[in-house]
């Protein structure tokens, strides 16, 4: 019941954000894992087809942005929804905390997402889920050296 | 750090990958000679920084190179390096496969090296550094996935390592339960405390009394530790569901806040909807109740056991969410929000007794929604659909919904032809979940014809789904043989890469059955040899290109295995003789896979040693010969031995005996059930395979289906079932232990022996009252909770909750049945109350006495009682008619007559202050004897006392006689004689009255 890992890809399949939740996963499959996913992903056209897709014995559920790819691999029998909104609320506040965000904000930003994912996120289960708490939080951590 | 901008920069500007990877390889040799000089802290930063970007670019090599540097970050002051540190240990330390042994290894190697700092950082006064530590263990130890099952890491106490995990475990158990740690440091702790429990399960099973201090985590009022507190509290359910199910009515109470009452903190709210992903889980934690199995294989919660207030709350805020999603609502997130909770609600509500109306109009409303253009919803109402049947009992379903599912049919079906390949696979699911003996034929027809256009990866599936549907619901062997030879036909052919569509098992499975039916070898041999001349062509659909069907591998395994078995059992047809069935087989030797030829070696071996004149012989003889040289080791392997074995003389017995009949079949559970995948989950764990067994069971015992039994095997997995739950409990880990009970308990239970009325319980913070009413062998219990701090403190009682009411009127034959009719109020400010009916069905023994468990919270501190009360015989007592003392003798006698030794019972007792005949009166009065005689208080020959009355139970009522007689001169030793018209009844009456005079 939770969170297995989280993506972020732009549409060249370059990895923007990877967080692996569940430290099951060995180098070797995360590598493999990040590609089959792009190939599955990107080949799906946003129109006709759902938000959501069976991956190994995963769902992945995924939303684009502009040029991201945000995805979420959740278990088979969760709320799609919910963690499809879960994704939306991370956007907002990326967002929020880069006053309007692209993907050069990911690439440059690498390190602090991370930070930014141990507030809304933890051990792959939801947290918080005030936007507030989490952009307060946020702003007092980065004034911390 | 600009540095790190720069070669970001330098990255995006290169022009192609080999320049890429030159920068890469540049930079790598910069920090490693950097690493080799005195740097200062911001300059281990960057560098870090840099190598962690390059590793998640793929150079993955490039992780040892940095692992020194990030322990000596951990160890700085500054909070920023510090975070650096433990991130850059996360990402560049992960599992790998080349250099750990297991996973084990990798989890304890990693803990070694970064115990010391966790536990420093840990205890830190800092709450910052606190959290990055915490932050650091729920990030790389969450190795567990409990829905895998298989291949679980765990710690045990034996292990070197565990007292390092343990350390970990009690802090931050320590920190969930604080009443000074702020939410911030509690919603991350419950759930890197809920990382670690899984890896360590044996903590929480031997520390059973958390569990109810972590359960008062829901109780909070920041939102954020509510829900952080649900994945753990989800999971100590596995190990105590009767004490974890006490937090249903304040779930519920919660849940009819947010809903009903719609009382939320505007800042909660996600665009309209109060805290979604809040409701989604509360409801998600209250289904899973239902789909869990207590230790003992029952479920672990039933809606009987719900009491009527909180049934009540849940069935509102399920039709509450019902409502919400059915109004118009504008904007993507909303809509979003509020289809989570209604989705989430309809699969909770299947499991609330909702009436035949309510489920009627769920899937009407669901069927509706598999018409709505946007692709989510179809997805999600198939999946609301399948959950919904699946869980729905198969008889009701068939009942009432049957015709709802048949007009729909076609839509559904219409659907596995959707654009999208998730829709496809839910459709797949739903008509495997409603298929019943009426449509099976429509259906398998159906997926037939769906099986050329269904997309590669879904075929395996699909073959797998007919080929159970068939085998269930079959009445007619022919039919299914038939059906069965069709799809391994149709769905013959492979991918690029050589896989076939259809997984092994089914053509297994096809085998297994035919050879335990001897009406269908000859039949099947037939079918086989006709569908190999002219392979089923899939039905021309209009508007559809005709897909090409190769050869299809599995049919001819099938053919191999039973046309040399039963294949001379055709042979007098001209068309099926030897020498036809053997050029059929021939002809796809050299079509067919390595493993398949291997195969068909074996049935040319059968034919030619039972047709040894042939003309095909010559032919056989020098297939043998020519794979005698194969690469393929098998294949070489057999030619050789079976052309030895054709060449060389031996005799007649010996090549028989290699070629003696198959046996049939023993105890084989149909393989299919493994594969079925996804279904399994929806209807719950340990029960998903009892469903199939279940539905055979009825199918057996439908007359219009009798002659399935010929088809299938003996289903055995019912049987498997059986001896599972006959196991012994012994060596269970999770059984029982005695519950300890609360300092003091005895005085409030002994006076709940003799009065009626009075106080239970009793401390500074809470009183408990009681009130007992007796109605024959009904007895009502109203206990009430008074707040003892409210006037001294001035604080409310919080969190009040009935744990458990844990009864020990045994399991079979309960002698007692306990109904806690009304709970109390959560939050005490003057008083609440609790009322329990108790129903006496039989003899209570003295040590079956329940015990009531709560818990509390007041002024901050967390408490828990765990109090005993009476049950006992005795409670029913009423008087009698009996009026003056020769009644009582007459009767006395005849008990002695008719029961003998079994109906009396003597007991001495021995009392701490001396009574006169009045007290004994008063006290037997009380107890609801009728007192026929007293010798009056003056006199000097000793005291007698005697008494009758009726006890009542459900199956039967009893005369009951007692004398109370003293033996020494100051009223302080008694003898107690009681006869009762019950067979020991006597001796338990006998030890309660004296345990009621000492006490």
């Amino acid at each position: 019941m939770s969170i297995h890992f989280l993506l972020v890809l732009n549409r060249q399949g370059k990895t923007r954000l990877i967080k692996w939740f569940n430290a099951n996963y060995s180098t070797q499959e995360k590598q493999r894992y990040v590609q089959e996913i792009h190939r599955l992903i990107a080949s799906r056209d946003t129109k006709n087809q759902s938000n959501f897709v069976e991956y190994q014995q995963l769902k992945l559920v995924y939303r684009r942005y502009a040029g991201l790819y945000f995805i979420s691999a959740i278990d088979g029998y969760d709320s799609e929804l919910s963690y499809l909104e879960s994704l939306h609320f991370f956007v907002e506040i990326l967002d929020t905390y880069f006053n309007n965000v692209c993907e050069l904000d990911l690439v440059f930003n690498f390190y602090k997402l991370y930070a930014i994912l141990d507030e809304v996120y933890l051990g792959g289960e939801l947290q918080e889920i005030l936007k507030e708490k989490v952009l307060e939080r946020l702003a007092y951590l980065d004034k911390l050296d | 750090m600009k540095g790190l901008n720069q070669f970001i920069l330098d990255l995006r500007n290169s022009k192609d990958l080999s320049e890429e990877d030159k920068r890469i390889n540049l930079e790598i040799n910069n920090i490693h000679s950097k690493f080799n000089t005195n740097l200062n802290g911001y300059q281990k930063k960057k560098y870090i920084c840099k190598l962690i970007y390059i590793y998640l670019l793929g150079y993955s090599d490039v992780a040892d190179l940095g692992i020194k540097e990030s322990y000596q970050l951990l160890n700085s002051p500054t909070f920023t390096e510090k975070q650096l540190g433990y991130l850059s240990i996360a990402i560049l330390d992960g599992y790998d496969k080349h250099k750990y042994a297991s996973k084990k290894e990798y989890l304890n190697t990693l803990l070694d090296s970064i115990h010391s700092n966790l536990v420093k950082d840990l205890k830190s006064n800092d709450e910052d550094i606190n959290c990055l530590a915490i932050q650091f263990i729920a990030s790389n130890f969450n190795i567990n996935d409990t829905s895998k099952g298989s291949n679980m890491v765990k710690i045990v106490e034996s292990d070197e390592s565990a007292p390092q995990w343990l350390e970990l475990i009690d802090i931050l158990y320590s920190y969930c339960t604080s009443p000074i740690k702020n939410s911030l440091i509690k919603k991350k702790s419950s759930l890197t405390l809920l990382t670690l429990l899984k890896i360590y399960p044996d903590v929480i099973i031997s520390n059973n009394n958390w569990i109810p201090r972590l359960l008062q985590l829901i109780d909070s009022d920041d939102l954020g530790v509510v829900i952080s507190c649900i994945p753990l509290i989800q999971y100590t359910m596995n190990f105590k569901p009767q004490i974890v199910k006490s937090i249903i009515p304040l779930v519920s109470s919660r849940l009819v806040t947010f809903i009903i009452d719609e009382d939320c903190h505007a800042t909660y709210y996600y665009y309209k909807s109060p805290a979604p992903w809040l409701i989604v889980k509360l409801f998600q934690l209250v289904e899973q109740f239902f789909l869990l199995d207590s230790p003992d294989g029952t479920p672990a919660l039933s809606v009987s056991e719900i009491d009527e207030h909180t049934l009540n709350n849940l069935r509102r805020v399920i039709a509450q969410s019902i409502q919400n999603a059915s109004k118009p609502i504008s904007g993507l997130p909303n809509r979003n929000s509020q289809s989570s909770i209604l989705f989430q609600a309809v699969s909770l509500a299947v499991f609330l007794n909702a009436s035949k109306e309510a489920i009627n109009g769920a899937i009407n409303a669901l069927m509706l929604l598999l018409d709505s253009p946007d692709t989510n919803t179809r997805y999600l109402s198939l999946d609301a659909l399948i959950k919904l049947t699946a869980r729905l009992n198969a008889n009701y379903l068939s009942s009432m919904n049957l015709n709802k599912f048949d007009e729909n049919l076609p839509k559904i079906f219409n659907l596995l032809y959707d654009k999208d390949i998730s829709v496809k696979r839910k459709s797949l699911d739903l008509i495997y979940t409603i298929c019943n003996s009426e449509t099976y034929n429509i259906v398998i027809t159906q997926l037939l014809e769906f099986f050329p256009f269904a997309d590669f990866s879904l075929k395996s599936d699909l073959a797998i789904k007919i080929a159970i549907l068939a085998e269930k619901f079959a009445n007619d062997s022919t039919w299914y043989v038939t059906t069965m030879l069709k799809l391994l036909s149709i769905g013959g052919g492979s991918n690029s890469s050589g896989i076939g569509y259809i997984s092994n098992e089914v053509w297994e499975r096809i085998v297994q059955i035919v050879v335990n039916n001897q009406d269908l070898q000859a039949k099947t041999c037939k079918l086989v040899i006709n569908l190999l001349r002219n392979p089923a062509a899939p039905e021309n659909v209009k508007g559809r290109p005709q897909p090409v069907i190769g050869l299809s591998e599995n049919l001819v395994k099938v053919a191999a295995f039973v046309l040399g078995e039963y294949g001379s059992e055709i042979k007098e047809t001209p068309e099926y003789s030897i020498e036809a069935q053997f050029r059929v087989l021939y002809e796809s030797y050299f079509k067919v896979s390595l493993l398949t030829r291997a195969m068909l070696l074996t049935t040319f071996l059968k034919l030619l040693l039972k047709f040894r004149e042939e003309v095909f012989v010559p032919d056989v003889v020098d297939l043998f010969d020519i794979e005698s040289q194969s690469i393929d080791l098998e294949i070489q392997t057999r030619s050789t031995e079976y052309f030895k074995l054709l060449t060389t003389q031996i005799n007649q017995k010996f090549t028989n005996q290699l070629i003696k009949p198959f046996p049939v079949f023993v105890n084989t559970e149909s393989p299919l059930m493994n594969r079925i995948g996804s279904i399994n989950h929806i209807v719950g764990r340990n029960r998903s395979s009892s469903l199939v067994a279940a539905q055979n069971i009825t199918k057996s015992s439908n007359k219009g289906l009798k002659s399935t039994s010929t088809i299938a095997l003996p289903i055995t997995q019912e049987n498997d079932n059986d001896e599972l739950a006959e196991n012994p409990q012994e060596d269970n880990p999770f059984a029982e232990r005695p519950t300890a009970l609360t300092p003091n308990w005895y005085s409030g239970y002994h006076r709940m022996l003799h009065y009626d009325a009075g106080i239970f319980f009793e401390n500074q913070l809470i009183k408990l009252t009681y009130r007992i009413m007796k109605d024959k062998n009904n007895i009502t219990i109203k206990f009430v909770i008074i707040n003892n701090s409210a006037k001294t403190a001035g604080t409310d009682i919080t969190g009040f909750t009935v744990l458990n009411l844990e009864s020990f009127s045994g399991k079979e034959d309960p002698s007692y049945i306990l109904n806690l009719r009304q709970l109390p109020e959560a939050t005490i400010h003057d008083k609440s109350a609790i009322d329990i009916d108790v129903k006496v069905r039989d003899v209570v023994e003295n040590h079956q006495s329940p015990i009531l468990s709560i818990k509390f919270m007041c002024g901050g501190s967390f408490n828990q009682l765990n109090l005993k009360f009476p049950v006992s015989l005795m409670k029913t007592l009423s008087s009698t008619s009996l009026s003056n003392l020769e009644d009582f003798k007459k009767r006395w006698l005849q008990i002695g007559e008719l029961l003998g030794k079994e109906g009396e019972h003597h007991v001495k007792i021995d009392l701490s202050h001396r009574h006169n005949s009045s007290n004994i009166v008063r006290l037997l009065s009380r107890l609801g004897f009728s007192v026929v005689h007293a010798t009056p208080d003056n006199s000097e020959n000793g005291i007698l006392v005697m008494g009758g009355g009726i006890l009542h139970t459900q199956k039967s009522n009893y005369g009951l006689l007692a004398t109370i007689k003293s033996v020494d001169n100051i009223g302080r030793e008694f003898e107690i004689v009681v006869r009762c018209t019950g067979g020991g009844i006597a001796e338990v009456i006998a030890m309660n009255l004296k345990e009621i005079f000492e006490g």
